[in-house]
Parts: structure tokens; C-alpha cells; sequence
């Protein structure tokens, strides 16, 4: 569905002239006129308006009875009057009524001082009530989650919070109990609302009802800063804004950006904030003395450090984990180019592609933006699932589906939260996402061996067809959201062959020829994982995808060749490969050979624990300043809120120090220098700056200097078939997953523990019947002598053949079972403890 | 004097059979129709000056034209919810002649090209619900109702669906909601069901009363319906009597009979000879009238003019041994509870309302009361979602305004009393207090 293209048009309010835009809400196209029109249902967030408060009456010249403002559009010529007596009548009787049974506890109250309610009833009430009747009492307050409690006597009903639940993120939970003035909110059976994106409730509640148990009596208004800056725990990089109270973060709110997050936050990025607070924070310097982590000082700590790299002459892996900045990302590649000496680093868990391949999906003729998912014709959700990987992208695929029938489809191996929004849902062999994309495009081209390549991926070749079918006919304006995961496969030629296969299905959708509306959005495994590739924090790319000098080994081959002894220093940036990269045998093993290893991170997560030299902290997410780049091509601004914890240097000064201690050149003095200077290095970055970036961040394709973007080249197609799945044969396929929950900020954080997952294997039903499993039951996954504890979680929707495990759970991951071996696909057995 | 056409047959045993309809010549007039061209339906609906029987008494050859041509899904729903207190002429109409409103709706159908039809009948009425059921079976079994009607092509499926009990589900909006199997609360209107609807699509919503009409009009040609009854309120009407009257039950009568005629003549006046107090003369949510106008006819315009309306058609009388604050209390009451909860003034404003008259119903309260009451009632009506806050805004505005010396005087016979019992307790309390001073 193509954008509308909207007209201004003028008319009057209370005497004014006023332009707006065709079809605005009346209560929003005053706005403009600066007539505010007070209203507590509306929120065009939620979906078309509902006119329940009744609070935005006003007169309209021509309609004799008071029209709600909230879903009048306005139209040429329209004279509106929000000042008449009828209207100033009807506005005070509405808070009249509202206040009736709404209890006078504004000073004992979280809301109060930044209520809608007290603010309305200031400015449009009568100031008096003449209800001597008893009022409506429930009991108070009650959990209506770990995270949120609930007011009900507060609450005026606006039902925000309802329509939230069962038209945004379409959880379904919240309903409205009962009738008339005894209505009250809660979940259909009373169990807690649980949810990705519950928090939300918390911002659109006009009053006091639905308050935050984190935030619950830390502060009242008066007492607070707001500070905004962009969150990197996923590659949605919300705009947020946080909360401070005497230099803490106490809150995050979110900062609309319509081209980021629609003004939504999943509640890891709203309650993550508290792990900042918590004692198991790494807070100083540590180093490795008689084996124990010991606090150090900085200057011990850089020397340890620089003396660790110095020693192993260039000798050195380096990753990049996915929540570095651009500044982070970046000075760690001067570091290990200009003065240690090493071409090996990554800022990927797995998979290589060629710079001519990188420059071929992220051209900015292929690229998609978020904004785009919610008009396409159709979009195509490939190998990823959008409420884990990038949570609020699955808010905007939600809207697109439910407010602008966009079509969409989705292919993935594990069963997706999306599906039932799905008009087709296609399943494959985890780990067969080259042959699926083979498949893919045989099937949108009309050529090949559909059914072949369909059933070498595991899928239905009907399926696939129909999916092709559906993208070709869909329109002209096709998205392919598609995860990083697609290219993850361990032989370099398979991950190759899977992109060009995705670029090319893709040109025969028109999707590169650069038209407005389509394209491809990667969602990359790591927060900044877009900023760290363009900065060419990989070990076959080059600053602005140019191709290198030399190309140096990628992060398993330097898990390889830590493990084979070639490698003796490693330098972590923000990651812990054995928590979270794929293969956790051979990081085990590459971080205990490795006779020096570095680490920033903000807790002593299990291969830091065990194996760190010299440990620096990280900042946490409020604390830390520089760039990061989204998905679609958005630099993002973040901007420190709180200070560092006392006598803490920042990660960019941390590099910039090893860089001078090993006798580089000193060139930032400040974060901002770091980004003067990475601009200068990728083209089309070129003269960015932070005063251009501003508060809802550019787009490099926007910008003039995206002309200096390389040509791609996809290089030779693939004449080899495509990787079979492997056929299970009694075993199963091992698939992994990583939940939004599994992360260490969730893990620690006091609010959001309760989260934290725990291992599950989710299978089909039949395969589960064969083993004679059932649903909740404890069972055991083994794979070359190794078990893997989980709870039994059928699905229906699951793939025959096929095992889900979660990630990042330690030596009960998914990681634990998978082969070394890049050719053999990883097979387990389940059977029941 | 009334001239019958719903209830011309409607006490002959066994009409809710198809046979027996079709021997009273039931359905020619849907084989009629579907020879029809479309429009002319619908502008013989309009000649005949048809309005709505659910309440409103909106036009309906109006009402069915704004549905949008072309091909696609439409539905017609049929409103049987019939919870007005004091309405129950749908009920019979069901019961006793079910064919005659199908074979209105195949009409209606064809007319606005709807291919699916709903009746959205109140839970109550099971024997009702299954009667109708059994008579759609009859149709179908007959051809008058499937995927090729008559051989004519012409496509038509029809449900019955049960609500479950909530007097806002009548409210068409709601219904549909209701309907689709969600909450039943009304919706934001525009957009309007003609356009969309159930399902979001275009949407035909009428009355049993009304759908079953159009049968008629079609028997009797739409000159001569017109003809019958008064200007702008033409044909005939079936009214619900209840109350103090000596024989209650429903009529059919022709528009313009006056008030006096329908109580003291069909009606057989007041049990014993009292006096009229008030009289809804179209159910609990219409204003009141008193004995002075009794001479009005029973007509959209003229109860308009009276600043009442004719609504569903029930007429509630109540004479002058009952008590009008209790009536009030009573209307109240039903509307506070029925109250969706959607709207800030409705369900404020009908509890607030209750509260304040059940106050005045034990005695605390003062005349000051009546003026927050009339204040109240006035800033709901004309600003709620749907009209269900005026349904009671309206009715105890009229009684509070009418009736004000009624209600005086309560407030100060219970003040009287009030105080004598606090008297009496405190003088037996004196002895105690004398006890203890002389201590």
C-alpha cells in the first residue's frame, strides 16, 4: 500500500486561521493553531480513536450536537470553537466526572506533577465537585505484574492500556471486567501480565492507575532530569529517554522517533537500566593475580594490558561485540592495524562475507527502511524472529498487517510470534537458510529445481512456492526483513552462496533497483553490528566496505587458532564469545590457551570470569557517549545521562591509551574526535557530525556523501547445489534460539530476574510422542557426549525433525551441543530425564 | 378503527409453520421481489415512509440506500435484542409469525444485495431463538433461502445468534461488536454499519418490526401503507402496553391514535379507576408524559412536539398510587447497570445520578439535589458515545422537571419523619445523659 499523499487545507479555530494537513484529527491539527484541546483516550499510537473520554468536545460550525476532536478529521473550511459555553460546559463536566470516583491522593502519588489528569482538571475543570456520594473503592494497589502495579480506584477508564494489549502488541491479555462504573482493567483469569512490551501500558496511562514497580516512590517530578539517548541492547536502538535523579537512572522513557520505534520500548530496554546499579557491576579495573580477578589501578591495569599485547607480536584476535559504539569499534581497529600488528578481528559470531557481497546488501538502492515495513505490498520476515532479535521491529510489522494490510509472510525454522499475523508461514531446517534462500529464488523466478531445493532446506515445496507466488504478485513495494543468522554458516562459500541467493530472489523483486519503499533490512546478531561493519571491524573489509590490504581470520578462525596455539593474545571488546558465540567447546578452550586475554565488559560473565588477564569496565548504557548506525542506515546519537561510577575512563579512552602506550599516535581527545575521525574514514560517513546527527539521527543514504558508496559485487554464483539439511534418521536437528530475556543486563537486573530463561527444547508433538515425551516434562540433550538439561515445550508449529534450544544459558546452551566441524550440521538426541 | 397488517393473522394456530404462512400467502411477496429490479425496492420503501421500529425512527428506504453498490460481502442484521424496558412486540412477532420477518429480511437482503443475514436475538428469548431457527430450516428446506434462491441466482444464508444478556448489545454498534464476538460496546460513529459494519463491511441493521413491515408494504403496495396513519408517521405500529392498565399486552394500531384512546380504549383503562400519574409513551427511555397528555397522538412528530418520543413503541403507564421518585430510581437504576462503561458521561453519570436518587428515595437529602441532578442529566445528553446515557438522562430530567413538587415533597416528608425519629432516639437517650450528669 502505497503512502498517502496528503493536501493542506485551512480552517478556523476559536478565530484563528490555521493550515494543516488533510484528514488530521481536529485535536492535533489545533495543535498548530496552538489551541490545546485537552483529551485523555486519544493517542494515535493506539490506532484509530475511539471518543470514550468525552474530554475533547468542541463545537463545530454546521453540526449541532459537539463533535469529539480526537476523531473529527478537519476539513477545508471547517470553524471550530473550543471556547464556547456549551464546550466549556461539557469540559467541565467531564472532569467533574471523572474526578467523581478518582481519589484525591495526588501528593502520595507517582503521576503527581506529571499527570494528564491533575494538568486537565487545572486547566479545563470547575474546580469544585458537588458529589457527596461515597466513592468507588477496590483494593489497592495491587501487581498486575512484577513490573507493573495497578491503581484501579486511580484509574478513569480511558482504556488505553486495553487497546495497547489488544491492538499493538496484540498480546490479547488485558481486558475490561465487568460493566458501567464497576468496570475495572485486569487480565481475563487474573494471572500477571507478562509480556515483551508490557511497560508501555506505564507511559499511555494518563493517571496514576498503572504505575512502575521499579520506579514506584524513587522520585516525584520535581526531583528529576529527563536525558535522551539511543539504547544498544538490540538493533532496534530505541530512542529512550532516561530518567535522573541525583546523577542516577531511576527511569526510561521512551523518545518517539517514528523512523526508529514508533514511540514503543520492549521491557528489556525500559527496566535494563537497573543493572547499572547492582554490586555484581564491574566497577574498576580488575587484574588476574595468583588466579583471582583483583581490583587494580589504571595505570597497572594499561600496563597489564599493553604489556599483554606488546608480548604477543601481533599475535592478537580481537572481537567486537555488538553493543560497541562506532568510536569503540573503531579505535579497536587502530589498535590492532596500526599498532599491534593484526589483521584479526571481527565484529561477527560467525559466517564471512566478501567486502563486494557486504557492499551488495547494505547499497542503499536494496536498502529498506522501518518506516517502509508499514506500507509495503508485502513483507517477507526471513530467518529471524523480529520479537527477540530486534523486539519493537515486531510492534511495526504488527501495524503494518493490522492498520495497512500489509501482506506478510514469514520463513524461519522456529515458530514464529508472528505467525498468526502471517497470510503464509514457511518452516525450514535450522541451519539450512542457504538452501531455503536457493530455493527461495527458484521459486519467485519460475526456474530450477524448486521442489529439490525446497525439500534440500527441509520445507514443503508447496509452501514455497506459494511464498514465491505470493512475493511476485504481492506489488511493487516488497521488504525482505532478513537476520544476519541466514549468513552464519561456518563454511565461507555456504554463507556466500546464501547471500547471493538472497540478492538474487531479490532482484527479481525489484527490490535493488533503488524505487522508494523496498528493499532489504538486515537485522544483525549485534546491537551496532551495521556501524561495525561499515567501519570495516571484520576481518576481510576495509573502512566503508573497501577491500583490504590484507585479510586476516574471522572470529571462529581465530577461535581456531587461539585453541591451536597461533593466536596468543585475545582482546574482547564488550563480548564474551564462550556466553554467546556459537561453538563454546573451542572459545573454552581458544580463551584457557590464549597466555593473555583482555576484556572490557560490565560483569564477569563466565569466559571473562575464568579467563580475563585484565579486565576494563564498560560503561553502561546511560553512561556512554559516541555513535552507533542502525539497521537501515540511521547514525544515532548517544549522550551520556549519568556520570561514570568514581575514577572510571570511558572504553574510547581506554583504546586511546593502549593505542599511545604501544607507541601509536594520539589523536582523540574526546569521543567526539573519535567520530570526526572515524567519518573521515568511511566515505560515505564523510563530515558527519554529532550537531547534524541530533536527536532522531540521519540517514548516510540521505546524506550527499552516500554517492561515495562502493559498487557492489556479489562475485561468481555458486554452481554447487545448496547444503542439504541433514535428514534427522532418529536424531534431531539442533536449532537455537536467543530469547529477548537472555541477556546479562536481564540476568541482573532486580526487576527483570524473574525473566531470565531457562532451558527449554521445544519439538513437534509427534516427535515428541515417538520419544514418549510429554509437554513440561524434564529431558536430556545429548550430542557427542555432552548433555544439555531442558523443559519439554511442544509446539505444533515446530518442524518435524528439528530441536530448539535456547542460548547464552552457559554450559546448558544451545552452543554447548553444536558440531566444530563447518561441513556437519549439529544433530542431538532428546530423550527423557 | 385499526386496520391490521403485522397481527393480521398472528393468533391462527400453527402460523409459525411454513405451511400455514404459505397458505395466508406467505412468501409470494419475496418471489415477488427478487423479480424486482433492486432500486425499485428500495424506492417503494421510501414511498411508503417506512421509519425505524427499534427506536429512532430513522427512514428506512433511507437507511438501506446509503448501502454501497458493488460486489463484495454485505450483511443484513436483524436488531431482535429488543431490552427496552417495556418493549416486547418483537417477542410475539417471533413467536407467532417468525416466516413474515425471514421473508422480510430475503427482501431487505435482495434489496441492498446482502449475502449473509444475522438475527442478533436477546439471550432471554430462547423459545423465541428456537423457533426462528426451526423456520430458517423451513426456508431453506424450501428454497427460499441458499446459495441460488429461487433459481434466480440470487445468494442468502441466515443465523441466528443469541446475546447474552446486555442491554447496550441493542445499540446497533454495539451489537455488532457483540456480534463479532468481542465486548459489546459501541462504536465511534462515523464511520457508520452502511459502510462499515459488521466485519467491516457494508452493513444493513433494522428492527424485527421494521424487516417484517416491509413485507407488508410490499403486499399492500406502497401508496396504501402510506395512506394509513398520519403524515411523516405513516402505516401501523405495534405497541407494547404495560403498566397499571387493565389489559395489557401489544396492539397494532395505525399512527395518530391519541394516548387516551390506546390506555382507556384497547387498554381498558386504569385498574380501579385511579388517576394516570405519568406515562412512557415509548419505553423507560423516553420522557415522561402526564395525564394532560393523554390527548396526543401516537405519532413520530407529534411526541416529538412534546418534546418526548415514540420509540419502540412501549407504553408504560403508572398511576397515582405509585411513587415517582421510586420510578426514578427504578429507571435509573437499570441504566446505571446497563451502562457499558466506555464513555466518561454515561457511566459517571448514570451511577452519580442513582446514587443521588436513591439518596432523596431514604430521605437525606435537600431540593438543592434536584438542581445537581437536572445539571447532571443535561451534560450527558448529546455528549455521550452512543445514546444510552440520554435513555436515562432523559426520562428522569423529564420526571425531576414534571414532578419536581412530587419530589419536594418526599425529600420534606422524610426530613419530617427523620427528624421526629432522631427526637424520639435522643429524648431516650436524655434519661442516660441526666444519669450521668447527676453522677
Amino acid at each position: 500500500m502505497p503512502r498517502p499523499e496528503i493536501e493542506q487545507i485551512t480552517f478556523t479555530v476559536d478565530g484563528r486561521t490555521v493550515e494543516a494537513p488533510a484528514g488530521t484529527m481536529l485535536a492535533d491539527a489545533a495543535k498548530l493553531g496552538d489551541v490545546d484541546i485537552p483529551v485523555f483516550c486519544y493517542e494515535p499510537k493506539l490506532g484509530a480513536p475511539v471518543g470514550a473520554c468525552r474530554m475533547c468536545l468542541v463545537e463545530v460550525e454546521g453540526i449541532p450536537k459537539l463533535q469529539t476532536a480526537c476523531s473529527t478529521p478537519v476539513r477545508d473550511g471547517m470553524v471550530v470553537d473550543t471556547q464556547s459555553d456549551r464546550v466549556k460546559g461539557a469540559q467541565e463536566s467531564v472532569v467533574e466526572f471523572l474526578l467523581l470516583n478518582h481519589p484525591l491522593d495526588c501528593p502520595v502519588c507517582d503521576k503527581g506533577g506529571e499527570c494528564p489528569l491533575q494538568d486537565i482538571s487545572f486547566g479545563w475543570g470547575r474546580g469544585e465537585t458537588r458529589f457527596q456520594e461515597p466513592k468507588r473503592h477496590f483494593q489497592k494497589p495491587v501487581e498486575l505484574s512484577p513490573l507493573v502495579a495497578i491503581d484501579r480506584e486511580r484509574c478513569i477508564l480511558c482504556y488505553r492500556c486495553v487497546r495497547f494489549s489488544q491492538e499493538v502488541s496484540e498480546d490479547y491479555q488485558l481486558v475490561l471486567h465487568e460493566r458501567g462504573a464497576d468496570t475495572f482493567v485486569g487480565t481475563f483469569d487474573g494471572h500477571p501480565y507478562v509480556a515483551p512490551f508490557s511497560g508501555n501500558i506505564i507511559e499511555l496511562c494518563p493517571v496514576g492507575a498503572l504505575t512502575s514497580q521499579a520506579y514506584r516512590f524513587r522520585a516525584r517530578p520535581w526531583d528529576i532530569e529527563q536525558s535522551g539517548s539511543v539504547c544498544t541492547m538490540c538493533p532496534g536502538q530505541c530512542n529512550v529517554s532516561y530518567t535522573v535523579r541525583d546523577d542516577r537512572v531511576v527511569r526510561v522513557l521512551n523518545r518517539e522517533n517514528d523512523a526508529v520505534d514508533d514511540g514503543w520500548l520492549c521491557d528489556r530496554g525500559r527496566f535494563a537500566y537497573q543493572s547499572t546499579y547492582v554490586d555484581e557491576r564491574v566497577s574498576g579495573p580488575l587484574v588476574r593475580e595468583g588466579g583471582e580477578l583483583v581490583p587494580a589501578s589504571w595505570d597497572r591495569a594499561l600496563a597489564t594490558a599493553a604489556g599483554i599485547l606488546d608480548a604477543a607480536d601481533g599475535r592478537v584476535g580481537a572481537l567486537a561485540g555488538g553493543t560497541s559504539s562506532n568510536e569503540d569499534g573503531w579505535l579497536l581497529r587502530r589498535l590492532m592495524t596500526e599498532v599491534v600488528g593484526s589483521r584479526d578481528f571481527d565484529s561477527r559470531p560467525a559466517g564471512v562475507l566478501s567486502a563486494g557481497l557486504q557492499a551488495a546488501l547494505d547499497a542503499p538502492e536494496a536498502q529498506a527502511t522501518v518506516t517502509d515495513l508499514e506500507w509495503a505490498d508485502a513483507v517477507l520476515v526471513l530467518d529471524t524472529e523480529p520479537v527477540d532479535d530486534m523486539p519493537v521491529l515486531d510492534l511495526r510489522l504488527r501495524k503494518g498487517v493490522r492498520r495497512h494490510g500489509v501482506r506478510l509472510a514469514v520463513a524461519t525454522s522456529r515458530p514464529s510470534a508472528l505467525d498468526p499475523n502471517a497470510e503464509l508461514s514457511v518452516r525450514f531446517a535450522p541451519g539450512a537458510g542457504e538452501a531455503f534462500a536457493c530455493a527461495l529464488d527458484a521459486a519467485i523466478g519460475g526456474v530450477g529445481d524448486v521442489g529439490g531445493l525446497a525439500r534440500a532446506a527441509g520445507a514443503e515445496p508447496e509452501a514455497v512456492e506459494a511464498l514465491g507466488r505470493m512475493l511476485r504478485e504481492a506489488g511493487k513495494d516488497v521488504v525482505i526483513v532478513w537476520g544476519e543468522r541466514l549468513t552464519h554458516a561456518a563454511d565461507p562459500a555456504r554463507a556466500a552462496n546464501a547471500a547471493r541467493a538472497l540478492l538474487k530472489a531479490s532482484g527479481r523483486l525489484g527490490l535493488l533497483d533503488g524505487h522508494q519503499g523496498s528493499g532489504l533490512l538486515q537485522v544483525p546478531t549485534g546491537g551496532n553490528g551495521r556501524g561495525l561493519r561499515e567501519l570495516g571491524v571484520l576481518p576481510n573489509v576495509g573502512p566503508g566496505y573497501s577491500e583490504p590490504a590484507k585479510i586476516g581470520r574471522s572470529s571462529r578462525e581465530i577461535a581456531a587458532a587461539a585453541a591451536a596455539g597461533e593466536i596468543d593474545a585475545l582482546h574482547l571488546l564488550h563480548v564474551d564469545p564462550v556466553a554467546s558465540f556459537p561453538d563454546r567447546a573451542r572459545w573454552s578452550s581458544a580463551l584457557a590457551n590464549a597466555t593473555g586475554v583482555i576484556a572490557h565488559a560490565s560483569f564477569l560473565t563466565e569466559g571473562v570470569l575464568q579467563h580475563a588477564d585484565v579486565v576494563f569496565p564498560s560503561e553502561a548504557g546511560a553512561e556512554k557517549e559516541g555513535t552507533v548506525t542502525h539497521p537501515d542506515g540511521r547514525l544515532q546519537r548517544l549522550r551520556p545521562a549519568v556520570g561514570k561510577p568514581e575514577g572510571t575512563l570511558p572504553t574510547w579512552q581506554v583504546l586511546s591509551h593502549l593505542i599511545t602506550a604501544l607507541g601509536g599516535r594520539a589523536t582523540a581527545l574526546t569521543s567526539m574526535m573519535v567520530t570526526t575521525e572515524l567519518a573521515e574514514a568511511v566515505p560515505f560517513y564523510a563530515g558527519i557530525t554529532h550537531d547534524e546527527i541530533g536527536g532522531f539521527g540521519v540517514r548516510w543514504q540521505e546524506r550527499e556523501a552516500s554517492a561515495a558508496f562502493p559498487a557492489g559485487d556479489t562475485g561468481p554464483f555458486s554452481l554447487d547445489a545448496p547444503l542439504a539439511a541433514a535428514s534427522p534418521n532418529g536424531a534431531l536437528r539442533l536449532g537455537s534460539f536467543k530469547s529477548v530475556w537472555s541477556s546479562p543486563e536481564v540476568a541482573h537486573a532486580p526487576a527483570l530476574k524473574f525473566l531470565a530463561p531457562k532451558q527449554r527444547a521445544e519439538l513437534n508433538p509427534d516427535d515428541a510422542a515417538e520419544r514418549g515425551i510429554r509437554h513440561g516434562q524434564r529431558v536430556l540433550v545429548k550430542a557427542d557426549g555432552t548433555t544439555v538439561g531442558a523443559t519439554a515445550h511442544l509446539r505444533t508449529a515446530s518442524p518435524r525433525g528439528s530441536v530448539f534450544l535456547e542460548t547464552g544459558l552457559g554450559d546448558q546452551s544451545a552452543t554447548a551441543l553444536q558440531n566444530p566441524e563447518p561441513t556437519v550440521p549439529s544433530m542431538v538426541t532428546v530423550e527423557s530425564a | 378503527m385499526t386496520n391490521h397488517l403485522l397481527f393480521e393473522n398472528i393468533d391462527e394456530p400453527g402460523l409459525a409453520s411454513i405451511e400455514v404462512y404459505k397458505r395466508r400467502g406467505g412468501y409470494q411477496m419475496a418471489e415477488q421481489a427478487l423479480a424486482m429490479a433492486r432500486d425499485s425496492i428500495i424506492t417503494s420503501l421510501k414511498d411508503s415512509g417506512l421509519r425505524g421500529r427499534g427506536g429512532a425512527g430513522f427512514p428506512t428506504g433511507l437507511k438501506a440506500s446509503f448501502i454501497p453498490q458493488g460486489k463484495m460481502d454485505k450483511y443484513l442484521v436483524c436488531n431482535a435484542d429488543e431490552s427496552e424496558p417495556g418493549t416486547f412486540k418483537d417477542r410475539e412477532l417471533m413467536q407467532k409469525n417468525p416466516h413474515s420477518l425471514i421473508e422480510g429480511m430475503i427482501i431487505a437482503a435482495y434489496a441492498v444485495g446482502a449475502n449473509k443475514a444475522f438475527i442478533f436475538i436477546r439471550g432471554e428469548y430462547v423459545q423465541q431463538a428456537e423457533i426462528l431457527e426451526k423456520a430458517i430450516e423451513e426456508a431453506k428446506a424450501a428454497g427460499y433461502i441458499g446459495s441460488n434462491i429461487l433459481g434466480r441466482g440470487v445468494e442468502l444464508d441466515m443465523w441466528v445468534h443469541r446475546g447474552a444478556g446486555a442491554y447496550i448489545c441493542g445499540e446497533e454498534t454495539g451489537l455488532l461488536d457483540a456480534l463479532e464476538g468481542r465486548r459489546g460496546n459501541p462504536r465511534l460513529k462515523p464511520p457508520f454499519p452502511a459502510n462499515q459494519g459488521l466485519y467491516q463491511g457494508p452493513t444493513l441493521i433494522n428492527n424485527v418490526e421494521t424487516l417484517t413491515a416491509i413485507t407488508y408494504i410490499l403486499k399492500v403496495g406502497a401508496d396504501a401503507y402510506k395512506a394509513m396513519g398520519v403524515e411523516k408517521s405513516s402505516g401501523t405500529k405495534l405497541i407494547s402496553v404495560s403498566g397499571n392498565v387493565r389489559r395489557p399486552g401489544n396492539y397494532e394500531i395505525e399512527m395518530g391514535m391519541t394516548g387516551r384512546d390506546i390506555i382507556y380504549g384497547l387498554a381498558g383503562g386504569i385498574e380501579e379507576d385511579r388517576e394516570v400519574l405519568l406515562w412512557f409513551p415509548g419505553g423507560s427511555s423516553s420522557p415522561v408524559l402526564t395525564k394532560d397528555d393523554l390527548d396526543l397522538p401516537y405519532d413520530y412528530d407529534s411526541l416529538a412536539g412534546a418534546k418526548t418520543m415514540l420509540g419502540s413503541g412501549a407504553i408504560i403507564v403508572a398511576d397515582d398510587s405509585n411513587s415517582v421518585v421510586d420510578i426514578a430510581v427504578k429507571t435509573a437504576s437499570f441504566y446505571k447497570h446497563e451502562s457499558c462503561g466506555k464513555c466518561t458521561p454515561c457511566r459517571e453519570g448514570t451511577s452519580w445520578t442513582t446514587k443521588m436518587l436513591k439518596r432523596i428515595q431514604s430521605g437525606e437529602a435537600t431540593p438543592m439535589d434536584l438542581d445537581v441532578i437536572s445539571s447532571v442529566c443535561e451534560q450527558i445528553m448529546g455528549n455521550c458515545l452512543c445514546v444510552l446515557g440520554d435513555a436515562m438522562a432523559m426520562p428522569v430530567a423529564s420526571m425531576v422537571t414534571k414532578f419536581r413538587p412530587h419530589f419536594e415533597a418526599h425529600i420534606e416528608q422524610a426530613r419530617v419523619a427523620n427528624e421526629a425519629r432522631l427526637l424520639a432516639e435522643l429524648s431516650a437517650q436524655g434519661n442516660v445523659l441526666q444519669g450521668i450528669a447527676a453522677d
